[in-house]
């Protein structure tokens, strides 16, 4: 992104492109929050730590209108990285990432309420050299809770500009841009004591890094620290290895400190606690002793052993049951409006009768419809996951969860990126690097996909409707099918990951340290924005893929031709879907599935729903009248050659469990194979699923069909 | 109400561990759980895992 040559200044300081500032900060201080308002973006925002993984670069615009550039990086509570998110920040800080331009200047928010915790990150950065902007946000939080956090004393102290701001509600943000677009800023003037017994080391490392790793002098210094910090020293050196001088250096003052006893890493955490404590205490009064806050009296029921559960338990009924009665009406709208613009196609469009037509109605409009009738419920799912992300009721669902995960060997922070993965898979798996420990993070992918995503809902409720047809049965029967089904996963994930972790994947059991955000009321706007985007993928994916795999498989469907005079059910029979489907029938007949289904399980390894929209293509090519029946009614209508109804509720339960387990969804293979960075695990991630699948499938249907269902 | 004084374990979770402010001399104070605990230090509240907390001695400066 350069600037055109007539914009930057000939004054040699100036900088001649533009300049590149890196926002950074503890977990959940309000960075993407910031970001979105300088930039115009819509990251995601949530009141949990571990929201953003990745870097995401973005333009502001300065008062005067100069471009800006902007990277928002994951949170990290110190430069010392423990897991994948927190190195991603480290890296870019330190310029290793070849993708990212090396921020010029950085942003720094802290929370106001938590200062000196906060000012920790802030001090290892201070020691890269560059010109630092401290943010301090929250401010209307830190004032409700009774802290005075002056920025003044905060600008003194440390010699670089403060500027208090409410990222929310965009407070702030007039003088935050007038200090970045200022040309120059101050270096920070406070100058760090190194302890004396480490000092000398951290000289002679630097001068080593700089003549032997070629690291420029100013980062050398943070360098060389961190090589002191960080336990496993070839992580820090990036992907080059450290040089055999610096080595040396480094072991031989490691052994040395080690003969006198000097915990050298403690020693230089505590000594800038040191620093920082006391600048905190400069800077932050508070106002008399506050009682327990909301927070607090929230917590003591929400996280409750016993209550805590309950809580949980109730949320997730409470979600399911709006899934199934508030969606009612609006997909009562959005099927009679498919079913009338098929009929208008077929009967009053003028097209000709011929496969044109046919290619209209029974692949773009069954396919794509079967699917789109969905929608109201996905937006539910996507409204209490929002909420759930807003509130921070999401970090108290991982604490409770850390109990049952600590048995499985996992702990409760891997519950996030399962929570997120009833989303989708996909940014559950990339939410894995939060997690410290690599095994573990590997355990919680393999599993990750286990847990029902949105795009299984489809599949489920049109197999609920077809299992317990008509209105005769009560909403709590279909309710509690559904939470059976998101159990299933949801401990079939735990049992693998408990499996995973004893055999392939041995490691000690995990400890949890994870913050935990005080409530706030849920940000609708952030949740609206949230759905709208989960909405509009959706009607993306109904629009590309769907529509796209629809008519290809009419094409299979309807080609080649049968000789004059075949029923629909031939015709389809002898089609190249049709063969592929009696080609899988041996290996699922005993799950009591039939070729039909099987053209549903070929074509849904694309994306599960394609189950829906491939059962609407290849029953609706099948009706012989003009009326576009519902697909459930068209399911219900189906028989085996011998006349028995193929979709019983014993296939249609079968059929959800193996939907529950069987690994089925290309983006999640491609996204495991790069965060894995191997082949091996996505592909045994096919396998150990869709064998688990079978397996299961198979011992429910036998065991249904032996005790006569 | 407790004040940090000595941390165990691996010396990663040790330096994470002060790094999160729970240093030696940090005052804690335990708001809730049995099995993972809640704790306050210093405005934020943290929760450990049972394995975590059996790391951190903590010794005892007041009734709560
Ligand atoms: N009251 C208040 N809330 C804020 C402010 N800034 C951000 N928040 C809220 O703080 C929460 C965290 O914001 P994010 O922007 O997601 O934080 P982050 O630092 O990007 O978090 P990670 O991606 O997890 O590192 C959200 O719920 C925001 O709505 C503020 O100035 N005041």
């Amino acid at each position: 992104m350069a600037l055109p040559a007539h914009i930057s200044s000939g004054v040699s300081a100036a900088p001649s492109r533009t300049p590149v500032y890196a926002l950074v900060g503890n977990p959940n201080c309000g960075k993407s929050t910031l970001f979105n308002a300088l930039t115009g973006l819509k990251q995601k925002v949530g009141n949990y730590p571990g929201v953003t993984v990745e870097k995401k670069i973005g333009t502001a615009y300065s008062q005067h209108g100069q471009p800006i550039t902007v990277i928002d990086l994951p949170g990290a509570y110190s430069l010392a990285a423990r897991s994948p998110d927190e190195a991603v920040t480290r890296d870019v800080l330190l310029g290793r990432r070849a993708d990212t331009p090396q921020p010029d200047r950085i942003l720094c928010i802290v929370d106001a309420t938590n200062l000196e915790r906060n000012l920790y990150l802030v001090h290892q950065i201070l020691d890269l050299g560059r010109p630092v902007i401290l943010v301090l946000n929250m401010m209307d939080v830190a004032a409700a809770a009774g802290l005075d956090v002056r920025a003044g004393r905060l600008e003194r102290e440390l010699g670089i500009p403060v500027i208090p701001c409410e990222a929310v509600n965009g407070k702030g943000l007039i003088e935050l841009k007038l200090a970045m677009s200022r040309a120059d800023l101050p270096l920070s003037r406070h100058a760090w004591d190194i302890p004396a017994p480490i000092a000398p080391a951290v000289a002679e490392l630097q001068a080593s890094l700089t003549a032997n790793d070629r690291k420029p002098p100013l980062i050398a210094r943070a360098e060389a620290l961190l090589l002191l910090t960080d336990q496993d020293s070839v992580r820090v050196a990036g992907s080059t290895p450290l040089s055999a001088r610096t080595t040396e250096i480094l072991q031989g003052w490691q052994k040395r400190w080690e003969g006198e006893g000097t915990d050298w890493a403690g020693t230089l955490v505590n000594s800038r606690y040191d620093v920082i404590g006391r600048i905190a205490a400069e800077a932050v009064t508070r106002a008399g002793h506050t009682g327990p806050t909301a927070s607090d009296k929230i917590d003591a029921v929400a996280t409750h052993p016993i209550w805590g559960w309950m809580i949980l338990g109730a949320v997730m009924t409470l979600l399911f049951l709006s899934i199934f009665t508030l969606a009612e009406y609006p997909m009562g709208f959005i099927e009679d409006g498919i079913a009338s613009l098929s009929d208008w196609v077929k009967k009053d469009s003028g097209l000709p009768d011929g496969d044109l037509r046919d290619l209209i109605t029974d692949g773009a409009i069954a396919g794509v419809g079967g699917v789109i009738v969905f929608l109201p419920q996905i937006l539910i799912l996507f409204f209490f996951i929002g909420l759930l992300e807003s509130t921070g009721y999401m970090a108290r669902a991982a604490f409770i969860m850390d109990r049952l995960m600590s048995r499985v060997g996992l702990n409760g922070k891997s519950f996030i990126p399962l929570l997120s993965s009833y989303a989708c898979a996909i940014p559950g798996i990339m939410a894995t690097r939060t997690i410290e420990d690599q095994k573990d993070r590997l355990v919680t992918i393999l599993v990750a996909p286990l847990m029902s995503c949105s795009a299984r809902l489809p599949v489920y409720l049109l197999m609920i409707a077809a299992l317990v047809p008509g209105d005769r049965v009560p909403v709590a029967t279909k309710v509690g099918v559904m939470i059976l089904m998101y159990a299933l996963g949801t401990f079939g994930a735990f049992g693998f990951a408990w499996l995973f972790k004893r055999t392939l994947l041995k490691g000690a059991p995990p400890v949890m340290i994870m913050e935990l955000p005080p409530y706030r009321l849920p940000g609708l706007k952030d949740v609206a924005l949230h759905m709208l985007e989960r909405a509009w993928i959706f009607l993306r994916r109904a629009g590309t893929v769907i529509l796209g795999i629809s008519i290809v498989l009419w094409f299979l469907a309807a080609y080649p031709k049968a000789p004059e005079g075949a029923t629909p059910q031939q015709q389809l029979a002898q089609s190249f879907a049709g063969r592929a489907g009696h080609a899988l029938e041996p290996a699922i007949a005993p799950l009591g599935f039939d070729w039909q289904i099987g053209i549903g399980l070929i074509s849904s390894f694309a994306a599960r729903e394609v189950f829906v929209s491939t059962m609407g293509v290849v029953f609706n090519a099948e009706s012989k009248d003009d009326d576009t029946t519902p697909l459930r009614q068209a399911l219900l209508a189906t028989k085996w050659p011998d006349g028995r109804p193929l979709f019983t509720p014993l296939v249609c339960f079968t059929l959800m469990i193996f939907y529950v387990f069987a690994m089925q969804c290309v983006s999640t293979v491609a996204i495991v194979r790069r965060e894995t960075n191997s082949w091996r695990w996505p592909l045994f991630q096919i396998a150990y699923q869709t064998g688990t699948a079978w397996i299961l499938s198979f011992i429910v249907y036998q065991a249904g069909r032996a005790l006569g269902f | 109400m407790g004040r940090v004084r000595e941390l165990s374990g691996d010396a990663s979770f040790c330096q994470r561990v002060r790094e999160m402010g729970f240093g030696e001399s940090a005052f804690v104070t335990k708001v809730g759980g049995s099995g993972p605990f809640i704790c306050q230090v210093n405005g934020t509240r943290i929760a450990l895992s049972h394995a975590a907390a059996m790391g951190i001695l903590v010794e005892q400066l007041g009734r709560r």
